[in-house]
């Protein structure tokens, strides 16, 4: 308890976290327009022609629930790459001002340390959720009315997004932790985080299509070892038709953070401190 | 010194014990089977040219760096093992080992959280240091010489019984050196054990109890400064440079005297004094063009011992 307590120490007594923030902001407002404008489009019908196999999936994400959940989650996309990045920097940061000797001589239980900064980080991606989702209720109803479609704040399904869009948080973080240990250079290691995320949003995302049209629709269930791509599918709003369920989504992004994490408990246990 | 007194009890004598201890890099044997022991109450310094296993020996010993084979103990138990490690040894490894945005203060309390002292010994640790107008500053902002007092702070929060220090002098202005030496022989005094590792030898004269001598990874020499220097072959020797160095050393050994060539082309002379060295070289018609009195101080033993030990490797 101690460690947790230095290690949010840590993070507050420098600027990162509040750097950090000031960004997610703008990052936010831009989703909030982006969504805003989705919301109106897909609330007022007016999409013009669907194709025919497209119509089950457009219909699930034009329902009132889907629409309300993806404005609660909003700003969830740079939201998760904010928390990889803090987490990554969590553990880097030390290597970067030799901090880490310091302290491994205070606690020489490696393992401990390594679950105080996994701790610490989930706190602070929690925290950013938290704000963003107090955001989201506030602007999101606003524009659930103007569109028509209703708050839907009675809707289960609705708080189960926002509470997977937490776990999402949750486990970019302790990604992002267990990736700092593995690429020790805090820029190596933002770089990277950066591209897989990005990269591996966009780039799979487009290459599972294109793959898709070739070779039948069976390679769409192949986004899930995809950890940006299953993480968004955790927290859709609803099943969408074609795609694989919500729950193995969050079963991979599970599985991605724990072996993560594991894996950089385990390196750092072992390397020496020169 | 301290303002809460002598050292505590529970951290055991405070010897370090360090046995066969070897760190094998890929190909090179960076420290190789060193032994040796660091008594309580006594200054001792850690010597050796660059690159003689100074650090990873240091390293090793507080379980930064995993060695191949051998032990090292503080009190008796190996420093993974210490319950409460902040209030048994304080260390100060790097000077620049903070984050470079956070302030000295904010640097202290974080350890202190860590290792679950009071936030109050950060200040008190400030304060011993003399670093307390400089509290609030940022890292970044700190001279050498504040980092260098800093990490001597963020060692002295647990009030340790042992202090490691690697390299403290280095960056600090004479005043500072003065300063460093006066505190660290106080905590000597109180029966604290600080070892302190540099290269700089006049500075370990003054300042060391005992030195314990390594080069290429191996021990060369431990022992009190005195002995150590006194167990050299030589005491006072005189230097001489002459052209006609063989009829000299001829004349020389007939008055029993130790001859030695040494590798500048002067003769290390010992056994006759320097006067009688000019004596006897002119009765014998030997031009002189050097006559030096040469005493044995810590450097010149250091450099004979470690001779040909501080290639790269």
């Amino acid at each position: 308890m101690t460690l947790v307590r230095s290690e949010l120490l840590k993070i507050r007594t420098t600027s990162t976290w509040w750097i950090f923030g000031l960004i997610s902001l703008p990052l936010w407002a831009l989703a909030l327009l982006f969504n805003w404008l989705q919301t109106d489009a897909l609330a007022g019908g007016d999409l013009g022609e669907v194709p025919a196999d497209q119509a089950d999936q457009v219909q699930a994400i034009s329902s009132a629930d889907s629409l309300a959940a993806n404005l609660y989650t909003n700003g969830q996309f740079f939201g998760l790459l904010i928390v990889l990045l803090l987490g990554i920097v969590v553990v880097t940061s030390e290597f970067f001002h030799q901090t880490v000797t310091t302290t491994f001589l205070t606690a020489p239980h490696r393992t401990a340390v390594m679950l105080a900064k996994l701790v610490a980080a989930g706190v602070l991606a929690l925290l950013f959720w938290v704000v963003t989702t107090v955001l989201n209720l506030i602007f999101g109803p606003m524009i659930l009315n103007a569109t028509n479609v209703g708050t839907q704040l009675g809707s289960g399904e609705v708080w189960t997004s926002v509470a997977l869009n937490g776990l999402a948080y949750l486990l970019w973080s302790v990604l992002g932790v267990g990736l700092g240990v593995l690429i020790r250079s805090q820029i190596g290691a933002t770089v990277t985080g950066i591209l897989l995320y990005l990269g591996g949003t966009i780039g799979a995302a487009i290459a599972i299509g294109l793959l898709a049209g070739r070779f039948g629709d069976w390679i769409n269930q192949l986004q899930l070892l995809v950890p940006s791509l299953a993480s968004s599918l955790m927290v859709a709003g609803t099943e969408i038709p074609g795609n694989p369920p919500r729950w193995a989504g969050a079963a991979v992004l599970i599985g991605y953070a724990v072996v993560t994490g594991a894996i950089g408990v385990a390196t750092i246990r072992k390397r020496d401190i020169s | 010194m301290m303002s809460d007194g002598q050292p505590r009890p529970s951290a055991g004598t405070g010897q370090i014990i360090v046995s066969g201890l070897t760190k094998q890099y890929k190909t090179v044997r960076a420290v190789d089977n060193l032994s040796f022991t660091v008594e309580p109450g006594r200054v001792t310094g850690f010597l050796g040219p660059n690159g003689a296993g100074k650090t990873t020996t240091l390293r090793m010993l507080l379980n930064l760096v995993t060695p191949s084979a051998g032990t090292a103990t503080i009190g008796g138990s190996r420093y993974a093992d210490l319950p409460d490690p902040l209030r048994t040894v304080g260390a100060v490894l790097e000077a620049s080992s903070a984050h470079k945005g956070r302030t000295g203060i904010n640097h202290l309390r974080v350890i202190c959280a860590a290792a679950g002292l009071p936030k109050e010994r950060a200040d008190e640790a400030l304060a011993l240091v003399g670093l307390s107008p400089a509290a609030k500053r940022k890292f970044k902002g700190y001279s050498l010489g504040m980092k260098q007092r800093l990490g001597i702070a963020a060692a002295m929060l647990g009030n340790p019984q042992v202090l490691i220090l690697d390299e403290p002098a280095n960056g600090l202005d004479p005043e500072g050196i003065r300063w460093m030496r006066g505190f660290l022989k106080g905590l000597a005094a109180e029966g604290r054990t600080v070892l302190v590792s540099s290269h700089l030898l006049s500075e370990m004269q003054l300042l060391a109890d005992d030195v314990v001598i390594i080069a290429a990874g191996k021990l060369v020499r431990q022992g009190p400064v005195d002995q150590v220097m006194a167990s050299m072959t030589h005491g006072v020797r005189v230097r001489v440079r002459t052209p006609q160095a063989d009829e000299l050393a001829t004349v020389l050994r007939e008055q029993s005297a130790t001859v030695d060539a040494n590798p500048h082309g002067a003769l290390l002379v010992s056994g006759v004094d320097a006067p009688t060295v000019g004596r006897l070289a002119l009765a014998a018609k030997v031009e002189l063009h050097e006559l030096t009195t040469e005493r044995p101080d810590l450097e010149g033993v250091f450099l004979e011992l470690t001779a040909g030990k501080a290639e790269i490797r």
